[in-house]
């Protein structure tokens, strides 16, 4: 099997873990186990969807994005910031003063995701009508979600919409654009996303299907919202004009991103929250959606607005931005260069190779030795997934006793209730 | 009693050879699936995709698996009285036994093209009932065959080679 090494922007912090299993029980690809009473990390298997974070209340998972630091050795540096990023502040801030923050953090410009939302529309429309014999077309704007489909439904990798998430869309563009208008080398241009999950960390820092490594870190909205927060008064003293889209930053919230892709003649659904995209990819598998063109997948409930690395409420974002979208006058996207751009394919990603983590064996008929063997466990397990040995189900922990990382006697039920029927002879 | 062959092209000699030869798979999984059981139908075809999935079957071919698979447990739910799904796993091949009790089919060649289908308007209310349920099962499968009586049982045998 693969011995790739994988970049998570998570970290265990084993002296403050107390071994509740609260990590273990909800991570979606079975990753983490608690091992020597602490918990652990299969790195081939974690998709960075942050549940584990939000899971546990010991602070014993840390999240990881890049520091501020990282943006001075760059001669020119722009910052490109996430749609949630505008739910997070208060009704005393605007938009326009929280976009304004960045630059006094130290960045020459910031531009939004919201600014091509509307092009990505009509990009996906397209690729949609090109790819008639493909349905549905899967949503690749959530990393997590992505690196879900190569590990567990990696027969689903073709349905993936081929072209960037709009983040990295607009580096290609910005990194173009920069380099010819302030006569600069692509070296000297730093390209930072700001991010609302540890998944889009992940995806800066290991990039899935880039042709070009574009770009140069991720900073955790959380930490800007604490900068700005922090020097408020002299941000909003600033009246540097910014410009806003505020009818693109619907791509936050689930439900939105479908409804605007949907121009009447094709047919759409979102989905949100990691098990229920688990849910709705086995449905794929089995061809009972094929009615649909485009499925929009988030891993986090109710979109990036439920990103771990935000400060809100999702709920409490949602209806700001609702509110910024509603009072917002429509404001165009429209640049030649970045349709340029577009139609020699700079937005394309290299089609994706499967993660695959569930064969129990590089060869089939030890796999199948092996599942005989796992089968045989299994009869002598009580059933409960009650987590206690520390895998996330009594089949997880058959898998181990076979692959030699855990024991039968770990399963602690098992052990009580032998006890009690010997003592019951 | 009509019954109905079909194997994909190329692929005669294998399967002959399985169904000479009449090895012991490796793994078996059974399922008994209830009639107009919607909450729980795509329960056996999923468990028998994660077990193809563990033992690592090439993706191209799960998805064909799934597919039959799930039409297949979907066609029991929808226009039988209940039957059982039997998936035997083989190192090379992995077939499926479907079998019900009733109330068999008449002309299966019919049941065959594309578009036909004797659902009932509540089978059709549960989204089902587009009559391509064995058209497709008949394209994601190497061998096919099919066994029925009017007013009696169907048997389905579905048989996927991994490679
Ligand atoms: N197990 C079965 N028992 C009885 N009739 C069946 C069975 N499976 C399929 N049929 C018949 O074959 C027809 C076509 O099946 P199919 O192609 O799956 O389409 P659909 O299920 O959408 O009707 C069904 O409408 C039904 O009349
Ligand atoms: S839904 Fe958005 S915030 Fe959540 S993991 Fe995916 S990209 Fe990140
Ligand atoms: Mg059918």
């Amino acid at each position: 099997m693969s011995k790739k090494t994988y970049f998570h922007a998570i970290k265990l912090i084993p002296e403050k873990c107390t071994g509740c299993t609260k990590c273990v029980r909800v991570c979606p690809t079975e990753a983490l186990r608690l091992r020597n009473k602490v918990v652990e990390l299969d790195a081939s298997r974690c998709i960075d969807c942050g549940k584990c974070v939000a899971a546990c209340s010991f602070g014993a998972i840390e999240t990881y994005a890049d520091d501020l630091q990282v943006i001075g050795k760059f001669a020119y540096k722009l910052a490109i910031i996430s749609t949630s990023f505008a739910g997070q502040f208060g009704d005393g801030i605007s938009y326009e003063t929280a976009k304004r923050g960045l630059l006094h953090m130290g960045f020459d410009a910031v531009a939004s995701e919201a600014m091509v939302t509307e092009m990505m529309g009509l990009m996906i429309r397209e690729y949609v009508s090109n790819h008639p014999h493909i349905k549905p077309i899967l949503s690749s704007n959530c990393p997590s979600i992505v690196r879900l489909i190569q590990v567990r439904f990696p027969s689903l990798l073709p349905n993936l919409l081929h072209i960037e998430a709009p983040m990295s869309v607009l580096a290609t563009y910005f990194r173009n654009k920069i380099c010819s208008e302030q006569k600069l080398d692509s070296s000297e241009v730093g390209i930072f996303l700001i991010v609302p999950c540890v998944s889009q960390v992940t995806a800066v820092h290991q990039p899935e299907g880039t042709y070009v490594h574009l770009e140069d870190g991720a900073i955790s909205i959380g930490d800007v919202y604490q900068y700005v927060m922090a020097n408020i008064k002299e941000i909003q003293a600033d009246t540097t004009p910014m410009e806003v889209y505020p009818k693109g930053l619907s791509w936050a919230i689930s439900g939105v991103e479908a409804e605007e892709v949907n121009d009447g003649s094709i047919r759409t659904m979102d989905v949100s929250g990691v098990h229920n995209v688990i849910d709705i990819l086995h449905n794929i598998e089995n061809n009972q959606l094929g009615v649909y063109d485009y499925i929009v997948l988030n891993s986090c409930a109710n979109g990036c607005v439920g990103g771990v690395l935000n400060v809100e409420n999702p709920f409490v974002a949602i209806s700001r931005i609702r509110h910024l979208m509603r009072n917002a006058t429509h404001k165009d996207f429209h640049d030649q260069l970045f349709i340029d751009l577009y139609r020699q394919d700079r937005f394309n990603v290299i089609p994706l190779e499967p993660r695959p983590i569930m064969a129990l064996d590089d060869n089939i008929k030890n796999a199948l030795t092996k599942m005989k063997q796992i089968n045989e466990i299994l009869e002598k397990l009580p059933g409960l997934d009650c987590c206690a040995c520390g895998c996330p189900s009594c089949s997880a922990l058959a898998e181990d006793i076979v692959a030699g990382k855990a024991e039968l006697d770990d399963c602690i039920v098992r052990m009580r209730r032998l006890k009690e029927t010997n003592r019951g002879e | 009693m009509s019954r109905y062959w079909y194997t994909r092209e190329g692929m005669e000699n294998r399967a002959n050879r399985f169904r000479q030869t009449k090895p012991q798979p490796v793994i078996t999984m059974d399922y008994s699936i209830g009639q107009h059981d919607f909450v729980n139908a795509g329960k056996a075809s999923g468990d028998i995709k994660l077990a193809l999935k563990k033992i690592g079957v090439d993706s191209a071919v799960l998805r064909r698996v799934a597919i039959a698979c799930y039409e297949a447990e979907i066609n029991v739910t929808a226009h039988a009285e209940g039957g059982l799904i039997h998936a035997n796993i083989f190192p090379d091949l992995i077939q499926i036994i479907v079998t019900d009790t009733g109330p068999g089919i008449d002309d299966i060649e019919q049941c065959m093209v594309p578009g036909y289908s004797t659902a009932t308007d509540y089978v059709r209310e549960m989204g089902f009932g587009a009559g391509l349920g064995l058209p497709n099962i008949k394209k994601n499968t190497d061998a096919l065959f099919i066994e029925s009586t009017k007013g009696g049982h169907t048997v389905l045998e579905i048989i996927i080679f991994y490679e």
